[in-house]
Parts: structure tokens; C-alpha cells; sequence
């Protein structure tokens, strides 16, 4: 939804990025020679990594894409949506994210915000988003089954992005969506649940074994204190949504939480400060498929990745399978730790600033980007690379691969494709023979477990850029 | 498919009893008395099929358990899989060893005494899932059944394997271990003992033998009365008779066989694609209606529902199983490393104290006087590395230490790594100490024992030891007054890099990385000549500036004859010669890449109190080949002591590693550490964060780190076997579990916070990272940031 497209000087928040837009093009040309010297061959052909694919300075629009019922598309992912904004590669895009935790605690996560309370209205008359999930909309949890749990903000099209090309996805900015109600002005609130699928689930000491809990965190909107703290945590009790149906469990998402049914308790995790990071858990590109497919899952295409890394100042790569590319953000998280153990993160609303960057399929031979078969993240230090039990799972599993997914869970798999895609890379990028790149992982690349709750489940490896020779002079 | 799983590891030591025996009553099973409560160790995995069929595999210590479990309907089995028991139905004892298996039919009044530690596989068995199964009805008492030989054999086997796999087994492949379940309780059980009816011994056993006959024909349509007693050489009449005396007709009996296999076909996924004539037209039936009828007549719903809702059940149930992991030992090489050893431990243990450069370490390093004795006496005391005070490739709590220090002692030791020899020039000539541990000519091999495997090399015939275990390992060291119980501290107050001692190389320090067969990559190469192992020489510059280290060449491992003859066509035993004749060095690898060093132990342990000679490679409990590059300078590590004095050894030294030590090693590079050992007695351990310590703790100046494995405690866990299965088992995700539960217990026992509030804090701020994947017993660590509870 292209409500408002920015002009340099327009005012809008992280704007001061789109006023030097051309000079920081022209950067970022420079060090995307830089940043991928590969093999001396590679980096003769690295000077027109991207031909023709953005246009001249002057030419670089920032569009703003705010979040609500019009502008989201919950817990599925789709080649067939219909894109909001079209962006020129090279554009800028402000995006707002929503947490779909947020109606764990309406009084500080949507009261009084026009955006979150247009996407989370849900009375006995109304639901604004019906659709919630990839399954059936006759499903008995609700329209969509909650096969698929996040608030998607997009998606927006790269205009002549086509399957093979490359999308590049800089993270200028990231902030926190501030509360709307005045009675906690200046606050920003998060929700961290122990759900069902958590990796701790049926594996507790204390009674009951099966629970389901929720802690409310509290920050500090201009993010100048750099740490979240609990408010209080409570028991999810059976929630019988407005139309009647009644989640014993999570099992669907924006369900309200009515408190009159739940005992919240205060003094949880008390003089604890969580440092936060703020990042998207799902962003990414469009599946190949026009099916619906449940956005829990990561895949080659990103989506669901949450790996926290994924905050200001980083740029992600994605393979891109559909026409347009088709770029959605969202499951924003305040805070999350290497294997969001319980099952979600600091789950809070945020406000990204991104730049797109298209690379043509035809200009990367030779390049880095060659054969990217995986989601690839640079940060300011390190290169990033990520693995999955099943790095296509919708091609890889077949007909049921959505169900499938979820029993095929492995770790060990994730550690072997991380392995594979950080070898890659290391050939790819830096020219390495294969013997080279095998004794650098193991001396010099650290595996970590990226999540264990999202039914593909992810191992990264973490390079760091200063192991190379600077070639970006 | 329902899945329990439970290990003592996830509760502070004196809540353990009260947890075990609630798990226990969970599976139906009561815990009696236990032999020593303060000793308590337990897991139960326990999975329940939609049948009702239940598999509950136990393995604790010394106690007595009883079935609760009286309903009339069900039959049990229990495989012993290690340790000794005695079983009682009321009626009479009868011992239990390991591979042997005790039935009974449920309601019988079970004792089960276990001596010490045990495991055990019990499964029940639902009476109607057997009943149509049975050629002849079950024994009404308990019994045994020896493993040791025949059908019992095979079954105890087979039973075996399901307990090794439980894990990894899924409901649809359940269902045919389900059939052959049935198959093997008919085919042990009923034989031995006909029902009290009329049937003589002889006419029973013609009986079984018909039976097995019939399930071998059921798919061929012709099969006959007729043609079984032609085939069997017995007349129609007697089969027909012999029939009846059980009360069935043979035609009964046939189509009751044909209905049951039929209907395991119909809900196993591998026949999903097979119409339900195809099935039926599979099992003897000649007409698809006459068997949809005969289906309904005999389970009251149509083949077509039947199959429906089983479907549909057996995704619900896969949908469930959100967290479950995948096969054990995915990809990993199939190689068996460990194997038992001779009691006692060959290697030299000459005690050899010497304090000489004493002055030169003391000035060279700031030493702390904390945790020294009250009266000042901390000593400061120097072991060097040779061939008196090194073992190699084990651990063992019958060394002779070669040093006694006190609680709060500091103790310089050098260590050195076993991959000097892969470039004998730099790292090994010149230098007195490794000299002496690496030497070996046809005359003389100083440390002949490498490993913990047999001394004459009867497996493989490799060497001494046969490689089972590769680091050099510098010690023991008792520390006086240490008890089992105790925790020992460790502090790294310094590591030094070990400097060449060849005049070639004056002041340059020489590491050596092997990508080998047991890395993870080993299966999976792209380029030729697959399979490899290249071994890459590294030199340090710790001395001026940058720290980091670079690629001097590497080489691949060419087939080496060790100077007793043996040929090594692959790095099967540490410390081999290499004939530099038969390599290829190829310089400028790597080149301009600058890999900074992060000097660390990969080794340090106490000694296993559970084994004779164990394994340096696999991590337990006891710390060992930890290989995580947090145990660096400045670090500590808290270890629970498991026998008397400690014996503390550190080893396997490395200039860096990445997490997960991808291919093998990491740049194993000799060290010198100055530690500062202090003993925490057992009784003044209360509120101390490593009060309840069950597993290696390592505190760094930012971060608790805390380390999971595939198994926890595998000698204790795993048994006799242990030291060859624990490289059959790896798994990260087994690894993951473990570290979740551990971080678990620290925030709740260290740091006093709720279950809620700990799970809570582990999803927004810990960090979970691999390990390694290449020592057997896999790792994944948690990283607990300090400056969390820094209000």
C-alpha cells in the first residue's frame, strides 16, 4: 500500500537515510565490490555486480507502508498476494510490524494504536483479519487453523525481480512502536510465551507438566534504556474467543486474553535486565507456490528464521522465487536468545527502514551471489550463513511437506546443511578450495542453534569478516 | 503416539528420589526402595502407540521395583539390558541377567530386585492385541526366557534394538515392529508352555509348527486344509481335530490370521498407495466384497472407515510431536572407536617433581593469592611434560598421580598436543619434553600406550591402545583431601603457546589442524579424491602483535608404516611418524587469511570413577575433551570430583577452534597453563552456584557456560557398552535437551528462579550454540550472560 510515498526532506522518522540516498548508493556499489571479492576472475566481473538495476541517484523513492487490517497479511505467505507498494530497486521502504502476541495484553500492546486495533479488532460482529494461518477458513480453531502465526506487514513488489535473481534487503533502521495508550506513555511492551511448542513443552520439573505461559515485558520506547524487564507472567487459562470457540491451548493467534479469567503474577524474573536486540523474526521473500504456506516454517526463501541477528545495520540475501519477489516483514522480537527455547522471542511491535536492492539473475555469475540456495546475512562484522533440517521442505517433503515439517525436526540435519552453505560460501566468496574451507569451519567458524521451535529447524554459522583479506580498497 | 521422557539430571540432587519415584508411577512401575538415595540416577523413555502397545525403557541403580500395572488385559515382557536382578511372582525367584527376558501376563504380584545399575526395556502388551495373533494360549505365570541362544536370542536381540531406537522410531514405523512383536511373543512364549488343556506336549508342538505354517501361506488364496495336511504329512482329520480341541475351525482360524494382517496393512504407511483389494488380494482373499464384509464382521467397521480414521489419527498424532528429533547418528561415520580394556593402566607413572624455571613463571605471570590456605602455604609447583608425566589417549582413576598439590595450589603444566608429529620438524625437535613422549624407532616407543583399548592391539591391531582415545594428556595431579562429591575449581590464570625449539625456528610457535575421518565433513566432499584427510600446518604470532595465526602448507594423509611396522591408511592411531617422503606439501593455502587465536584446553578432567580405562575423546560428566574455546585464560572450570585425590589431567591444547570443531580438530598447538586449583569440600558447597553439579561448569569473566551432551553421563548411562555405543549415538539433538535441561536447573537452583521465569529467560537471553560434533558425545553449551543479574 503505497499511502504515502516520501520525497527527501518529507519528514518522516529514519529519514535522513533516504536524503542521502544517492550518496549512500553509491556506497553501497562500492562495497558490494568490496564485500565480495570472491577469486580474481569473480572480481573483475564484481565492477556491473548490478547492471541497470538501480536507477540514477535522483530517482530513489522511500515509500512508507503503515501497519493494519488493509496492509498485513497474517500467517501465511503466498506468490499469489497482491503487492502493496512496487518499489524500484534501489527504493527505500519504511515498514511498520506488529506483533500478533500483542493481544496478550490489549490495555499495552493495542489500545489506543488505530494500527494494531485495526488488525486485532475481533468482536462477535467483526474480525477485521479473518484469515489467520495457511489452513482451512472453515478450520473449528478459525479462519485459517493458525497454521501460521504472524502478522506479515507487505508484501512489496521489486519491480522485474523473477525467480533466479537475488534480493538484497538492507536494515537501516529499527525501532520500537511506542504504547498508544497515554496511561503507559513513553513505554513499549512485549510478550514472551512458553507455548506448546516449545522445545521445553512436556519436558518441565514443576506441575503441571503441560502448561502454557505468558511474561509481559516492558521497555523503553525511545530505546535509550537498552534493556527490557518483566512486568508480570500468568498461566494461559482456556480463552473462548468472540465467536465462541474456545483455545484450551494456543492454538490460534490474536486470540484476547480476557484478564478476568487469568492470575498474572508480579515480581517475575525481578531485577533481571534483558538486553534487547531488536530484529524481525520473519522477513523474507515469496515461495515459488500460489498456496497458502504457513509462515512458521523457515525456508530457502527466509521467512521465519529468528535469528536476532537480523537487526540494524544488517543486510540479508534471499534467493528469489516469485515474480516480484514479493517481500514481507514481520514477528517483530525485541530480544530473543539463540534457540528461542520456549517457543518466541520478546515478541514486540516494530518499525523497520529497508532498502532494497535487486540483483538480476544474469549479472550474477561470477559474483558471490552465484548459486544462493540459502538466506545469507552480513552484519556489520561477520558473515552469516543459514541452515535447515530441510532447506526447500515444500519441494523436498512432497504433498504433506506443511504437516511433515513439523515431525522431521532435527538438529543434526540443520548442522549438516549449515555446513554445506557455509562451505559454499567460503568457496563462492572467497575463492577457497575445498580442503581450505573445511579446516577454516573448523578453526575459525562458529555453529550456533538459531531456533528449535519452528518445525525446520535452524543451525547458522558465523563467520567473521575480519578473518579476510581487505580487499575493499 | 505418546512420548515421556524423564532424567534425574533435570532436578537438584535431593529432590531426585521424590521425582524418579513420581516417573516411575507415571509408567505404572513403583520404586520399592531405592539403595542409596544420595546416589540416585535415573532415566525412563516411555512411548505408548495408539494400540495401546507400551515400550518404557528404565535405567537407574540399585533398587527394587514392582509392576502397578494389575488390569487382567495385558501381558508384559521386560528385556534386561544390563546389571543383574532377581524377579519374584509371589511364587518364586528367578535370576535376571543381561540379554535375558522375564514375561508374565499382567495381575501377577511382581518384584523386581536390581543389584546395581541397570536397564531395562519393558513393554506391555494389550491382550487384544494379541489374542487373534496367538496360535495357543500364553503361560498363566511369570517366566523366563534366556537370551543366550536360539529364538530367545534373536528376540532378546530384537528387543534390544527397538530400546536402542526408541527415540528415533516414529508411529508409522512402529507398525511393523508392532506385527513382528506378535510374531516373536507367539513364537518364544506359547511354545513352551501349552495350556493345561487336553493337547499333549507332542500334539501342541505339531500345533505351533501348522501354525507357523498357516502364517507363511496366509498370502497364497490355495491354501487349504487339505493342502497343509498334504504338506505337513498329517491327516485332514487330525489338523481338523487339532483345531477344534483349541475351539476354533481351521477355516476360522485361517480367515481370523488373513483379517489381522490385512488390517496392519491398512493404517501402515507404507501401503498407503495399495487400494483395500490390493491389500485383501495380498492376504489370501480372492473378493474384495466378501472381505469387506468379513473385515466388518469381525472389528464392526468397514476397512474403508478403518482406514480413514487411522489416517487420520496417526497425523494428528505426527502433528503433535513438534519436537522430536531426528534418527540418531544421521550421516555419522559408522566407525566403532571405543571398546572395553585390561584392568590396569600400562603407561608410565613415575612421579616426577621438579620446580625448576620456577622464578622465570612467576615473574612471567600475575598470581593471585585468593583461595589460598588460611596460613599462606600456597605452593607454586611446575610440571613439565615427558614421558613419565603424560597418559595418552585415556583416563583412568588407577594412575599414579605424578603430582600431590594442596587445595589452593598453583601448578604450571605443559601439555602437549598429539599432532606434533605431523610436522616433526617444527614441533617436536629440539624439544627435550616432546622428545621424549613422541619418541619411537623399532628399538624404543616411550609411551607405548595410546588409547584405552587393549594393550595388544587385538581389534584393529593398530597399537597399544589402539588409538581408542588420542590427546596427551599431562597428569594426574591429587589434590589432597579430595573426595567423591567434592568440586574442584579450576582457574586458568595464564596459557602460553609453546615456542619451537629448532633453531630453524627461533621463537615461532607451530600448530597443526587434521580434517580426519571422524570430522563431520568426512562423508560429504565435494571434490576428489574422496574420502581424504589433509592435515594443514599452521604458524602462530601470538609474540608480535596481531595474534592470529596463518596457513603454512598442508598436506593429505598418505598411508603411513608406523616404526613397529603397522600401516596407517588413515589417522587410526596418534603420534605416527610421518615420511615426509610420501607427502606433498602444498604452500600458499590460505593465503592472507589471518585466523585469530583464542588459546584453550581442549582437554580437562577429573578421573571417571564408572571405568576402569576410559576414552579421552567422548565429554561426560567428569569434563575431558570438552573442546569448547571459552576455556581459555581467565576462565574457570568446575568439575565434580569422582574419586579420591581428583586426579586432575588437561591436555589436548589448542590455538583455536570454531563451535562444532567441524572437521575434526581444531589448531592443536602445544601449551603451557598456570592454573589454580582450590577444592570445595562437599559439606560447604550450599548456595554456591556449582552446588549442584553434575556436569563440567565453566564461569568466564562475562558468561556461565554450561554444557550439554548427546548423554550426560554416558558410562553410567549407556553400561557395559558405552565406550563403543556413545559413537553410535551422537546427536545434537540429544545434546540440545540436555543443555536446555541443565540451564534449567542452574537458573532454578543457582539463581533461584521459578520453572516459568527460567524458561522464560532462556527463550529471550540465552544463547545456544554447537559445541562439537566430531568427539562422539556431541555438545551443545548455553551461554548465560552475568551482567542478566547485574541489577
Amino acid at each position: 500500500m503505497s499511502e504515502h510515498e516520501c520525497t527527501p526532506g518529507c519528514g518522516h522518522p529514519s529519514h535522513g537515510a533516504a536524503a542521502r540516498a544517492g550518496e549512500e548508493l553509491a556506497q553501497a556499489r562500492h562495497d558490494l565490490d568490496g564485500e565480495f571479492p570472491a577469486s580474481a576472475s569473480a572480481r573483475a566481473m564484481a565492477a556491473p555486480l548490478i547492471p541497470g538495476s538501480i536507477p540514477t541517484a535522483g530517482m530513489l523513492r522511500h515509500h512508507f507502508l503503515p501497519a493494519s487490517d488493509k496492509t498485513v497479511h497474517w500467517g501465511h505467505f503466498s506468490a499469489a498476494l497482491k503487492p502493496l507498494v512496487e518499489a524500484d530497486s534501489g527504493d527505500f521502504v519504511t515498514i511498520e510490524t506488529l506483533t500478533h502476541q500483542a493481544p496478550d495484553d490489549t490495555e499495552r500492546m493495542v489500545r489506543g494504536d488505530p494500527g494494531a486495533e485495526s488488525v486485532f479488532r475481533w468482536d462477535a460482529q467483526q474480525k477485521n483479519v479473518d484469515r489467520r494461518g495457511a489452513g482451512p477458513m472453515d478450520s473449528p480453531v478459525g479462519a485459517g487453523g493458525g497454521l501460521g502465526a504472524h502478522v506479515c506487514t507487505g508484501p512489496v513488489a521489486i519491480k522485474g525481480a523473477m525467480p533466479g535473481d537475488v534480493l538484497e534487503v538492507r536494515i537501516m533502521d529499527v525501532s520500537l512502536r511506542p504504547c498508544g495508550n497515554p496511561q503507559y506513555a513513553g513505554r513499549a511492551f512485549g510478550s514472551n510465551a512458553a507455548g506448546w511448542w516449545g522445545f521445553h513443552y512436556g519436558d518441565t520439573v514443576e506441575e503441571p507438566k503441560k502448561r502454557e505461559v505468558i511474561t509481559i515485558f516492558e521497555l523503553d520506547a525511545t530505546g535509550e534504556r537498552n534493556w527490557a524487564r518483566a512486568v508480570y507472567n500468568f498461566r494461559w487459562t482456556p480463552q473462548t474467543d468472540p465467536f465462541g470457540v474456545v483455545h484450551s491451548i494456543m492454538d490460534y493467534p490474536g486470540v484476547p486474553v480476557d484478564h478476568s479469567t487469568i492470575t498474572k503474577n508480579y515480581d517475575v524474573l525481578k531485577d533481571y535486565r534483558i538486553p534487547i536486540r531488536p530484529h524481525f523474526g520473519v522477513m523474507g521473500v515469496a515461495p515459488a507456490t500460489s498456496d497458502l504456506v504457513n509462515t512458521n516454517p523457515p525456508s530457502f526463501t527466509g521467512g521465519n528464521i529468528d535469528n536476532w541477528r537480523i537487526g540494524k545495520g544488517a543486510t540479508m540475501y534471499y534467493p528469489v522465487a516469485a515474480a516480484g519477489a514479493l517481500f514481507s516483514v514481520g514477528d517483530p522480537h525485541a530480544s530473543q536468545g539463540d534457540s528461542e527455547l520456549c517457543g518466541t522471542a520478546i515478541e514486540c511491535s516494530l518499525t523497520g527502514t529497508f532498502q532494497l536492492i535487486l540483483h538480476k539473475q544474469a549479472s550474477l555469475p561470477g559474483t558471490a551471489l552465484e548459486g544462493l540456495t540459502y538466506p545469507l546475512l552480513k552484519t556489520p562484522d561477520e558473515w552469516i550463513v543459514h541452515g535447515f533440517s530441510y532447506g526447500d521442505y515444500l519441494s523436498e517433503l512432497g504433498a504433506n511437506a506443511q504437516s511433515a515439517i513439523f515431525e522431521k525436526s532435527s538438529m543434526d540435519r540443520a548442522m549438516r546443511a549449515a555446513y554445506r552453505n557455509m562451505r559454499h560460501f567460503l568457496m563462492t566468496t572467497q575463492g577457497l578450495s575445498e580442503d581450505e574451507a573445511i579446516a577454516l569451519m573448523s578453526i575459525a567458524v562458529d555453529f550456533g542453534v538459531t531456533q528449535v521451535v519452528d518445525g525446520n529447524w535452524g543451525v547458522h554459522a558465523i563467520v567473521k569478516k575480519s578473518l579476510f583479506p581487505d580487499r575493499g580498497a | 503416539m505418546d512420548i515421556r521422557h524423564f532424567t534425574t539430571e533435570s532436578y537438584p540432587r535431593q529432590q531426585r528420589p521424590h521425582a524418579w519415584r513420581d516417573a516411575l508411577a507415571g509408567c505404572k512401575l513403583r520404586c520399592q526402595a531405592i539403595a542409596d538415595d544420595s546416589a540416585l540416577h535415573g532415566s525412563v523413555y516411555a512411548s505408548t502407540l495408539g494400540s495401546g502397545l507400551e515400550f518404557i525403557r528404565v535405567a537407574s541403580c540399585a533398587q527394587t521395583l514392582s509392576n502397578m500395572d494389575g488390569s487382567a488385559g495385558v501381558v508384559w515382557l521386560a528385556l534386561q539390558l544390563q546389571g543383574d536382578a532377581v524377579f519374584n511372582d509371589g511364587n518364586s525367584s528367578m535370576p535376571l541377567a543381561a540379554g535375558d527376558i522375564a514375561h508374565g501376563p499382567a495381575g501377577t504380584h511382581l518384584l523386581m530386585t536390581q543389584a546395581g545399575d541397570f536397564r531395562q526395556l519393558l513393554v506391555r502388551v494389550p491382550r487384544p492385541l494379541l489374542e487373534s495373533r496367538l496360535p495357543a494360549p500364553l503361560p498363566a505365570r511369570a517366566g523366563q526366557l534366556s537370551g543366550r541362544s536360539g529364538i530367545g536370542r534373536v528376540f532378546a536381540n530384537f528387543l534390544g534394538s527397538i530400546a536402542d531406537s526408541l527415540e528415533t522410531l516414529d508411529a508409522g514405523q512402529m507398525l511393523p515392529i508392532e506385527l513382528a512383536l506378535t510374531e516373536f511373543i507367539a513364537a518364544t512364549l506359547c511354545v513352551q508352555e501349552p495350556d493345561g488343556s487336553a493337547m499333549s506336549p507332542g500334539h501342541s508342538a505339531n500345533f505351533f509348527r501348522i501354525c507357523q505354517k498357516i502364517e507363511s501361506s496366509l498370502s497364497n488364496p490355495e491354501a487349504s486344509l487339505a493342502l497343509l495336511a498334504r504338506q505337513e504329512r498329517v491327516s485332514e482329520r487330525y489338523l481338523q481335530k487339532l483345531f477344534e480341541s483349541t475351539g476354533r475351525t481351521f477355516s476360522t482360524y485361517i480367515r481370523q490370521r488373513r483379517l489381522e494382517r490385512c488390517r496392519a496393512d491398512l493404517i501402515n504407511p507404507l501401503y498407503a498407495r495399495l487400494s483395500i483389494s490390493d491389500i485383501c488380494f495380498r492376504w489370501g482373499f480372492n473378493d474384495a466384497a466378501h472381505f469387506s464384509h468379513a473385515f466388518r464382521d469381525q472389528y464392526g467397521v468397514s476397512p474403508r472407515n478403518y482406514r480413514q480414521e487411522s489416517g487420520a489419527e496417526l497425523s494428528r498424532q505426527l502433528l503433535r510431536q513438534i519436537s522430536r528429533g531426528w534418527p540418531l547418528g544421521f550421516a555419522e561415520p559408522a566407525h566403532k572407536r571405543g571398546a572395553r580394556a585390561e584392568a590396569t593402566p600400562s603407561a608410565g607413572a613415575a612421579v616426577a617433581l621438579r620446580e625448576p624455571e620456577l622464578a622465570d613463571v612467576r615473574s612471567a605471570i600475575e598470581i593471585p593469592d585468593h583461595g589460598a590456605d588460611a596460613d599462606g602455604t600456597a605452593r607454586h609447583h611446575y610440571l613439565p611434560a615427558n614421558a613419565h608425566t603424560i597418559h595418552w589417549g585415556f583416563f583412568s582413576k588407577s594412575l599414579a598421580p605424578v603430582l600431590e598439590i594442596d587445595s589452593g595450589d598453583i601448578v604450571t603444566i605443559e601439555t602437549l598436543t598429539q599432532h606434533a608429529s605431523d610436522d616433526h620438524e617444527r614441533m617436536i625437535q629440539g624439544d627435550a619434553g616432546a622428545e621424549s613422549v613422541f619418541h619411537w624407532t623399532r628399538e624404543r616407543k616411550n609411551v607405548d600406550r595410546r588409547g584405552a583399548g587393549p594393550a595388544d592391539a587385538s581389534i584393529y591391531g593398530r597399537g597399544n591402545g589402539e588409538g581408542f582415545g588420542v590427546h596427551i594428556c599431562t597428569g594426574p595431579v591429587y589434590v589432597r583431601d579430595a573426595k567423591p562429591g567434592d568440586v574442584l575449581e579450576v582457574r586458568i590464570l595464564d596459557v602460553l603457546p609453546r615456542l619451537s625449539a629448532n633453531p630453524k625456528y627461533p621463537g615461532r610457535t607451530f600448530g597443526s589442524n587434521a580434517a580426519t575421518w571422524w570430522g563431520f565433513h568426512y562423508n560429504e566432499l565435494l571434490t576428489e579424491p574422496k574420502p581424504r584427510e589433509v592435515v594443514t600446518i599452521y604458524e602462530l604470532n601470538c609474540a608480535h602483535g596481531d595474534n592470529c595465526a596463518r596457513a603454512v602448507y598442508n598436506f593429505r594423509w598418505m598411508p603411513q608404516r608406523d616404526p613397529d611396522g603397522v600401516l596407517h591408511s588413515t589417522i587410526d592411531y596418534p603420534g605416527v611418524p610421518i615420511d615426509r617422503d610420501s607427502i606433498v606439501e602444498n604452500h600458499g593455502v590460505l593465503k592472507n587469511i589471518k585466523i585469530p587465536v583464542r588459546p584453550h584446553f581442549g582437554v580437562i578432567a577429573v578421573a571417571p570413577k564408572e571405568a576402569e580405562m576410559v576414552d579421552s575423546i567422548p565429554p561426560s560428566d567428569f569434563g575431558g575433551n570438552l573442546d569448547n574455546w571459552r576455556i581459555a585464560k581467565g576462565a574457570t572450570v568446575y568439575l565434580r570430583v569422582g574419586v579420591p585425590g581428583a586426579l586432575f589431567s588437561v591436555g589436548d591444547p589448542h590455538a583455536s577452534q570454531g563451535d562444532s570443531e567441524l572437521c575434526g580438530t581444531a589448531i592443536e598447538c602445544s601449551l603451557t597453563g598456570v592454573f589454580q586449583i582450590i577444592l570445595h569440600r562437599k559439606k560447604d558447597l550450599t548456595n554456591q552456584p556449582y552446588a549442584d553439579l553434575s556436569y563440567p561448569l565453566v564461569e568466564t569473566a562475562d558468561e556461565w557456560v554450561l554444557h550439554g551432551f548427546s548423554h550426560p553421563s554416558y558410562l553410567a548411562e549407556l553400561g557395559d557398552k558405552a565406550q563403543s555405543e556413545i559413537y553410535k549415538e551422537s546427536s545434537l539433538d540429544l545434546a540440545m535437551r540436555d543443555a536446555f535441561r541443565k540451564t534449567r536447573r542452574f537458573l532454578m537452583s543457582a539463581k533461584g528462579l521459578t520453572e516459568d521465569e527460567a524458561i522464560s529467560l532462556m527463550s529471550v537471553a540465552v544463547d545456544f550454540g554447537v559445541t562439537q560434533v566430531v568427539d562422539g558425545n556431541w555438545g551443545v553449551h548455553a551461554i548465560i550472560r552475568k551482567s542478566l543479574f547485574e541489577p
